[in-house]
């Protein structure tokens, strides 16, 4: 049993431009991003949504069957990050290096997969990674390049300070996921998205009143001119340094719904602020979702949390089936211990 | 037609004095009617006002008199009081939510509850809160699972959920399930906060809210009012200042952009046109019952039966008896 009380800790929100589809010199951007949050005091750095290597912000401008839109999607698939490979070799050991968890967003597919899933993965300071979740849904144009995450990636993990989770944009407006992360004991709630709108942080405020959790949103914040290039059609599709693709619009909010830090719009930066998860437990003697102002007797839910593969292989052995899978549930239990 | 003209009505109660504040539901109901309005809202337990006693002082310290009072001037349903407001529905030809302290007749635990009447006079709805909030608790009781829904005005489909009540995820899952055009939140919540959970609300579900509060000054307390000096203990408007009920009245767009509001530290109706045509095509954007939602991962169960404290059987007959007795006694009549 882990103790209610625990140290206050200063988490870091990285809002930064990804070197779009390039997924090599983008993760050199997390590494020095995070080293200099590091240096900073922040246990825990996150980044934004599919920050490597960028968020497919052209599904909002191309038709969807245009050359254009095919050429993009050839190269967001060949700079894809896949788990187990060298990109998040990079990362967790960026993680053990500065002995910080580290949350980035990641165009992910599995290794022989050609399906891109817009992925949050957690990386502990003992250089594992401790969870992964894929969004369960992409947004209007978002459906044209992600696929969906099955419930098996909904997890909350214990970092020691507090139990960390998260959902990817609009997902946070789903409120079935939400409850399935709050009835994990989630006390900091990382929320990276694209969304650049007024609206996106009464609603980061109202999920941590809800969740009676900290909240980390966390947004790209890039412009037309930051684009490589030879980006595939570029030129038709982007303008110079007034083009914005993302304001940004990160903020960090306390476990009542007041805003510690941010919103920053129009720059890059690095949103600090101390959070006791301590706070955040008291504070649920006025509200909490999944316990005394849950009505179970009337409400419930049921979550799925089997892992979907398409296709299961038999008659080989075990290890053949999960390295064919991709999702396999054992690597990514839904609750860890601390590691550190 | 399908702009709805709504009035939100942000007011002041009498102060545990029922017969007083339906006058006053009267007269601002008939002022918002002579506007054009078709649907009326007034806030959370409107009649007969919030019990206040139970953040101002310590819980147990001397209330039984106040606790007396609220039992006294609480909303049987049926009965006189619930009666005239449907009266005032039916003089006015609108449909009227209001926030009553309602109790059964022979009983003394009091529900926070939401009664919605047509322009016929019938009441078409009426939602028990599930939990109150904190001290809440030492005043009301929950309801069951039989209250959550929405109803459907012809003009548009209404439904919403009391304060606090809007934090519980799954309750508004459930309603979102029932299709809601316009979201009714009343509440007594002050501040910010409470702004930015409209907002998400009418953003997640694409949809209108419109969130009511009730105002109240201090100075509104009748000087008679019993035990009125510990009621208001001395220092308590100085440290939390003169308004007991500051107001927060606000009106939502389903893009999250507010239309109007808050209203704070005044009495004002707001006049609303709500244009439900524009929900469908938010929807395109967010569906979270719907498109956005997926199924296959999670599944809400929802106990709607009603639960009667006592379910009276029949020796051998048991089970049917049952079925039978599981109606509650005061089923609101449908529309």
């Amino acid at each position: 049993m882990e103790p209610v009380t625990a140290v206050p800790v200063v988490v870091a929100a990285v809002q930064a431009a990804p070197v779009l589809l390039d997924r090599d010199a983008t993760i050199g951007k997390v590494i020095a991003l995070a080293e200099k949050a590091a240096a900073d005091g922040a246990r825990l750095v996150a980044f934004p949504e599919a920050f490597v290597p960028g968020y497919p912000d052209w599904v909002w401008r191309t038709r969807p069957w245009d050359a254009d839109a095919t050429a993009l999607y050839a190269r967001l698939l060949d700079q894809a990050v896949v788990v187990g490979s060298g990109a998040t070799g990079a990362l967790a050991e960026t993680a053990r290096r500065l002995q910080i968890w580290l949350s980035v967003g990641a165009d992910e597919r599995d290794d022989a997969g050609s399906t891109i899933y817009n992925s949050l993965l957690l990386f502990g300071p003992d250089g594992s990674l401790a969870a992964r979740h894929r969004k369960l849904m992409p947004t209007g144009g978002e459906r044209l390049v992600w696929g969906m995450g099955d419930g098996s990636t909904l997890t909350v993990v214990d970092a020691g300070f507090g139990r960390l989770g998260g959902l990817i944009c609009w997902e946070n407006y789903m409120p079935l996921a939400r409850a399935a992360l709050y009835a994990q004991g989630v006390d900091v709630y990382l929320a990276p998205t694209w969304d650049n709108s007024d609206v996106w942080v009464p609603t980061l405020r109202h999920i941590a009143r809800e969740g009676r959790t900290y909240v980390i949103g966390v947004t790209s914040c890039i412009r037309a001119a930051d684009l490589p290039a030879d980006l595939p059609g570029r030129a038709g599709l982007y303008g110079g340094s007034d083009d914005w693709l993302s304001r940004g619009n990160s903020a960090i909010i306390g476990p009542d719904g007041e805003v510690l830090a941010g919103p920053l719009v129009g720059e890059e930066g690095i949103l600090c602020a101390e959070i006791d998860p301590t706070r955040a437990r008291a504070s649920r003697q006025q509200f909490d979702p999944v316990g005394h102002y849950s009505r179970s007797d009337v409400l419930r839910l049921a979550v799925d949390t089997t892992a979907r593969a398409a296709v299961s292989f038999t008659g080989r052995d075990n290890a053949a089936d999960l390295a064919h899978s991709g999702t396999d549930p054992a690597a990514f239990p839904s609750v860890r211990p601390a590691s550190e | 037609m399908t702009t709805l003209r709504v009035a939100a009505v942000q007011a002041s109660y009498v102060l545990m004095d029922r017969d007083a504040t339906i006058d006053r539901v009267a007269g601002l109901t008939a002022a918002a009617a002579r506007e054009g309005a078709r649907l009326v809202v007034f806030p959370e337990v409107f009649v007969p006002g919030t019990p206040i006693w139970i953040d101002t002082q310590a819980i147990w310290d001397g209330d039984d008199e106040w606790f007396g009072l609220l039992a006294g001037h609480a909303v049987v349903v049926p009965g006189p009081a619930a009666e005239r407001l449907g009266a005032i529905a039916a003089e006015h030809g609108v449909w009227l939510v209001v926030g009553v302290n309602e109790r059964p007749e022979h009983g003394a635990t009091i529900y926070n509850t939401v009664l919605y009447y047509s322009p016929d006079g019938a009441l078409a709805g009426r939602h028990r809160k599930l939990m109150p909030t904190g001290s809440e608790r030492t005043v009301w009781g929950m309801g069951d699972g039989s209250t959550l829904r929405v109803v459907d005005t012809g003009l548009g489909r209404i439904g919403g959920l009391t304060c606090w009540e809007n934090y519980m995820p799954l309750a508004r899952f459930h309603l979102y399930a029932q299709g809601v055009d316009l979201w009714i939140a009343p509440t007594l919540a002050m501040g910010d906060g409470w702004i930015a959970t409209m907002r998400h609300l009418a953003r997640e579900n694409r949809m209108f809210v419109v969130g009511v509060n009730p105002v109240l000054h201090a100075d509104q307390i009748p000087a008679g009012f019993p035990g009125r000096d510990r009621l208001i203990p001395p220092g308590y408007t100085e440290r939390n200042g003169p308004w007991l009920e500051e107001g927060n009245t606000v009106a939502v767009a389903p893009d999250g952009t507010v239309i109007a509001g808050p209203v704070r530290e005044r009495e004002e109706t707001l006049v609303l046109d709500l244009d439900l045509r524009t929900v469908a095509a938010e929807r395109r954007h967010m569906d979270p019952v719907g498109h956005y939602n997926r199924p296959d991962v999670f599944r809400l169960l929802v106990d709607t039966s009603p639960r009667p404290a006592v379910v009276e059987t029949d020796g051998a007959a048991t089970s049917h008896a049952a079925a039978n007795l599981i109606a509650p006694a005061h089923q609101p009549t449908e529309a």
